[in-house]
């Protein structure tokens, strides 16, 4: 069953893989041909901008910029996970602990992050160290939203066979409750993973002192605009790189869940 | 009383409702399972099989009376003790392999010893070479029969099963009552089923209980006297057979008019 229908449904994850280059091929076309069209210095053509993006990789901008901004938006990504991921579990399992925290909870993740930032700023400074808790205080919110929800939601009877068989505290959590959860898990991850990058940048351009976002903003007032346009190209590739890394492990992780009711059949 | 495997005594279940009123289920239950007793409990629909099964085994507390397993009283589901659920769908993981779900109920054997008893269960079910399949790979059936060996794979002095074929096809249901009066047979756990299919409460048990509507009582208790091995035909046909399943029937009727009779009074 499962060898007969792998050779189409591979065939359309290459066509779908095909169709999404298509068009990010036409999305160049058109920015190159208007970039030609309108012939001005604050719109370089996608050409001109894909030379300046790798002048942006191959300079020292690599090491004082792009890395640190990796490292940051990883940090800040994968602390978030850890904090939302344990304290979502908590709050979804025990009905007392989210009648308490729901309160907290929507209210501090109603907190704009451009209101942090400055607050952020006093409390670490202009560094690495404040853009990383930034990230956190705005990407731990959609993990731990969707986690509680995806473990409150979780079927009563799963958890009575999990008792059954002997498994309590961490043990339940790590081999049940996590697992079970996984699909909401996932699904609060991905978009914790753009809003990681987001806050980044923005973090960056507000105080970063260094990285891709103070870069960007630092070409923009010294109007370097095939570095701004080029940091730009740079930073959306980041973001694909680490989108396609994610998809890679949730793949993994959550294969068994295709055949399952509601499961990505399609992967 | 020293040969008896659990005994649950005025047993009193009441769930708190979302508005706090406190909402008695089970009234008073006692019952006493002798080693290698195969008893079943059969009651309407909604009458609290589910929540008395819940609170004998240790997964929710009493509101009153005791359950003693094997000489001691019960806080927590106890070792030897293993229950085969009513949805087989929500009760295997279905991240684990078959394999790997039935291993669950051998956590405590060393790695060698647990591979054993996993084929060895899986046999007994007829479901060898199924070990690295999905649940959602297998039939409803089949995936019961994983949820039966995954209880059996521990030796359990007792095993708890809830309406286990509930939601399986007919032949499947008789298929699987005969899987689980086979194990039993050749093995010397003692089995407390709940059901609301009188045939087969008949057709497995030594003896049969008939639980009132909310909030349950025992009603009646009938022995059944049928000679074993029994078979799917062979024992169905017997008049002795419909006899049985008669008197069962007439007590869960019994139990149906007096919760209509409730009824009655509550909406005056
Ligand atoms: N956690 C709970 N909170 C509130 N009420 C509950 C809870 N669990 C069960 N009940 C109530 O207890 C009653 C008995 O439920 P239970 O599942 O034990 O019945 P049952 O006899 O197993 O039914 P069925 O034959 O449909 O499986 C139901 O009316 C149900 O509404
Ligand atoms: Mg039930």
């Amino acid at each position: 069953m499962i060898g007969v229908k792998a050779g189409p449904r591979r065939g359309s994850t290459i066509a779908r893989a095909g169709l999404g280059w298509l068009g990010l091929a036409i999305l160049a076309t058109v920015w190159q041909l208007l970039g030609m069209e309108l012939h001005t210095a604050v719109f370089p053509t996608f050409i001109t901008s894909l030379v300046a993006a790798w002048h942006v990789v191959t300079s020292s901008t690599l090491t004082t910029d792009i890395i640190p901004s990796l490292e940051r938006t990883a940090a800040g990504f994968l602390i978030s996970a850890i904090i939302g991921i344990t304290a979502g579990m908590v709050i979804g399992h025990y009905e007392t602990v989210r009648d308490w925290t729901s309160a907290v909870v929507d209210f501090m993740r109603s907190l704009p992050t451009p209101l942090l930032v400055p607050i952020a700023i006093v409390v670490f400074g202009i560094n690495g160290r404040m853009v990383v808790v930034t990230i956190i205080s705005a990407a731990v919110w959609p993990i731990l939203i969707n986690t509680a929800n995806g473990t409150s939601t979780i079927e009563p009877t799963m958890i009575d066979t999990a008792k059954t068989y002997g498994l309590r505290g961490r043990k339940l959590f790590l081999k049940v409750v996590l697992p079970a959860a996984s699909p909401q898990i996932f699904a609060g991850l991905r978009v914790a993973l753009s809003v990681s990058l987001a806050v980044m940048v923005v973090a960056e351009m507000l105080g970063g002192g260094s990285g891709i976002g103070y870069f960007i903003a630092n070409a923009q007032q010294s109007f370097n605009i095939g570095g701004s346009y080029g940091g730009v190209i740079v930073l959306g590739c980041l973001g694909w790189i680490f989108d396609t890394l994610f998809l890679m492990f949730e793949r993994r992780l959550l294969a068994w869940q295709r055949g399952t009711v509601g499961g990505l059949l399609d992967v | 009383m020293s040969d008896s495997v659990l005994s649950i005594r005025n047993l009193q279940v009441s769930i708190q409702s979302r508005d706090g009123s406190m909402n008695e289920i089970t009234r008073d239950v006692s019952l006493e399972l002798k080693e290698h007793e195969f008893v079943s409990i059969v009651g309407p629909s909604g009458s609290g099989k589910t929540t008395l099964l819940r609170a004998a085994s240790g997964l929710r507390p009493p509101s009153g009376g005791e359950v003693i397993f094997d000489q001691k009283p019960i806080n927590d589901v106890p070792k030897g003790l293993a229950i085969v659920f009513q949805e087989y769908n929500k009760s295997l993981f279905p991240w684990l392999t078959i394999g790997k779900n039935v291993a669950m109920g051998a956590a405590e054997y060393s790695n060698q010893e647990r591979a054993e008893r996993v084929e060895k269960a899986l046999i007994q079910v007829g479901l060898s070479g199924f070990a690295t399949r999905y649940p959602w790979e297998l039939s409803g059936g089949m995936q019961q029969r994983a949820a039966l060996a995954r209880a059996m794979v521990s030796n359990p002095r007792l095993l708890m099963m809830d309406e286990p074929f509930a939601s399986v096809d007919a032949l499947t249901r008789n298929h699987l009552e005969d899987v689980v009066q086979r194990l039993w047979d050749s093995s010397t756990f003692a089995a407390l089923m709940v059901t609301h299919d009188v045939g087969e409460a008949v057709y497995l048990s030594d003896r049969v209980l008939v639980l009132s509507a909310r909030p349950s009582t025992v009603l009646a208790e009938i022995k059944i006297d049928l000679a074993r091995p029994r078979s799917q035909i062979e024992t169905r046909r017997t008049g002795r057979f419909g006899e049985l399943v008669a008197e069962v029937l007439e007590r869960v009727e019994e139990a149906g008019r007096a919760s209509v009779g409730i009824e009655d009074t509550i909406q005056k």
